[in-house]
């Protein structure tokens, strides 16, 4: 372990210790700033009750619903658009219009259409993974050096395998840089379609805590959030390692 | 014969300004089988561009490109030829190996062949243990074999090199140089090169094209009869290389005046 490991754990658990040790003197109110130690019990509870588990797996349901289809018609969308140009014409006023709409001012819309139960909230993840996917993936697709397009012409790549064998693999760095923003826009996006209108996730936990004033139940509603956070992180960190060997640095 | 060009020419339309520029005028060449043909001239004199011609990757705006010895209904895009580009054009994403079987792979060549095809090539280049390596891994010498390897696997009668070396330290190109005609001379196909070298066009050339610049054109094409292998140092290379300079000299303070 290096002292730059050293250093971050010290950090991290020093400041625990203390917050732990301010709450437990009496002088800040669990009210406003619950001892990590309550928040983990707390968790604990609700882990053994069953109810975090079950807010977890009816978030994640929408999340990654909703992200699989945003992320997969933002990068057929991107790739079509950077690739055919009468595509990106078509897209363009529309992702220029849309894109900058904070995409949870649309959920009352998709709650109108699609109604109070899941989809409304899917579509409205979806449609911000969209966005962001899209809008990288096209980047992507015009960041590709055109010297490579001309090499596989000259290769004898037909039309279609210039797309596949040059234009995908050339996107897929910045589409990994798109599927990672939309990740955490997916999080937000259920957090922020959980609060209303509904009778489950980890978003309905939290604020139904917080409107009881539970707040060591709200901190362990922030904590579980931070967990998925990192856990996505880690999973599409993983997934770009697979897709993108190449780049790797070599040491 | 191979290649015959006649008369051709390319214009430029600048769509910014509307202007139109004339890239390469009356371009008349006769490309033949097995040589090792050089295309000289200073930035500017559409050799790059005569070369995409040839390669079939741009159409000339006038005159007549015809493969007189190419199979009935081939066309430049039925792989008659193969572009060595000059700053290697590597596909990041594929290992060397990758890299190399690009072409035959696109072509629909059965995997056992390509790869026999690539061992063969990886042994001619000199990359043996690189396989597996990806382009940023490698020195820009090994890059560059990397490419003519990748030219070379779609088996064409003629590779085309878009100032192959220009990138490289001296001491690298140097080793090319003789890496290019042992190659040439081992695989017997005709080499098209394009540098803005001196030394180099007389180091490789069995022809040079002399061309000028604005518009493009030959101004001389000039046969190299000396033997091989060629040291810059010897007589009869520097006569030639003082004929040369002499025909580029003027040429290249022409273009400087315009």
């Amino acid at each position: 372990m290096t002292g730059s490991h050293l250093r971050q754990i010290a950090s991290v658990g020093g400041l625990l210790v203390l917050w732990q040790l301010v709450v437990q003197t009496g002088k800040l109110s669990e009210l406003f700033l619950p001892a990590p130690l309550s928040v983990l019990s707390s968790m604990w509870e609700m882990t053994r009750s069953g109810q975090l588990p079950w807010a977890v797996l009816v978030s994640l349901n929408r999340v990654v619903q909703g992200f699989v289809y945003g992320a997969v018609a933002g990068v057929v969308l991107g790739l079509l658009a950077g690739a055919v140009r009468w595509i990106e014409d078509v897209l363009d006023p529309w992702v220029a219009a849309v894109y900058p709409i904070p995409k949870s001012a649309l959920f009352p819309l998709f709650l109108l259409w699609f109604g109070l139960g899941d989809a409304s909230k899917i579509a409205t993840i979806a449609i911000g993974v969209l966005f962001l996917v899209l809008v990288n993936t096209i980047t992507g697709v015009k960041s590709i050096n055109p010297v490579l397009l001309k090499a596989a012409q000259d290769l004898g790549a037909s039309r279609l395998q210039v797309f596949t064998k040059v234009i995908l693999p050339g996107a897929l760095p910045n589409i990994f840089t798109g599927l990672r923003l939309g990740a955490g826009m997916a999080l937000i996006l259920v957090f922020i379609t959980e609060i209303e209108a509904t009778k489950a996730g980890l978003g309905f936990l939290l604020w139904e805590a917080f409107q009881l004033l539970d707040t060591t139940k709200v901190f362990a509603g922030v904590v579980t959030f931070g967990l998925l956070g990192v856990a996505t992180t880690w999973l599409l960190q993983w997934l770009e390692r697979v897709g993108c060997p190449w780049l790797q640095r070599s040491n | 014969m191979l290649v015959a060009l006649r008369d051709v020419g390319k214009v430029w339309l600048i769509q910014r300004t509307g202007e139109r520029v004339s890239a390469l005028e009356s371009i008349t060449l006769d490309v033949a089988p097995g040589e090792f043909l050089v295309l000289l001239g200073p930035s500017g004199c559409g050799k790059s561009t005569l070369l995409q011609i040839i390669a079939g990757l741009e159409a000339p705006s006038s005159g007549e490109i015809r493969f007189p010895a190419a199979a009935p209904g081939a066309t430049s895009n039925g792989k008659l030829t193969s572009m060595v580009f000059q700053d290697y054009a590597l596909f990041p994403w594929r290992t060397v190996l990758g890299n190399i079987v690009f072409g035959p792979e696109v072509r629909r060549v059965t995997k056992s062949e390509r790869e026999e095809r690539a061992r063969r090539l990886i042994d001619l280049v000199h990359l043996n243990g690189a396989e597996r390596r990806y382009p940023h891994e490698l020195s820009g010498g090994m890059r560059q074999r990397v490419a003519l390897a990748r030219a070379l696997a779609n088996d064409p009668q003629i590779v085309l090199f878009d100032e192959p070396l220009a990138a490289l330290d001296a001491m690298t190109r140097r080793v090319l140089q003789d890496e290019l005609l042992r190659i040439w001379g081992e695989t017997g196909k005709t080499f098209v090169y394009v540098t803005h070298s001196l030394q180099e066009a007389v180091l490789l050339g069995s022809r040079i094209v002399l061309m000028t610049a604005h518009p493009g054109r030959i101004k001389q094409i000039v046969d190299v009869p000396l033997a091989r292998p060629r040291h810059l140092t010897g007589r009869a290379e520097a006569d030639m290389l003082d004929q040369l300079d002499d025909l580029l000299g003027e040429e290249v303070k022409r273009a400087l005046v315009v």
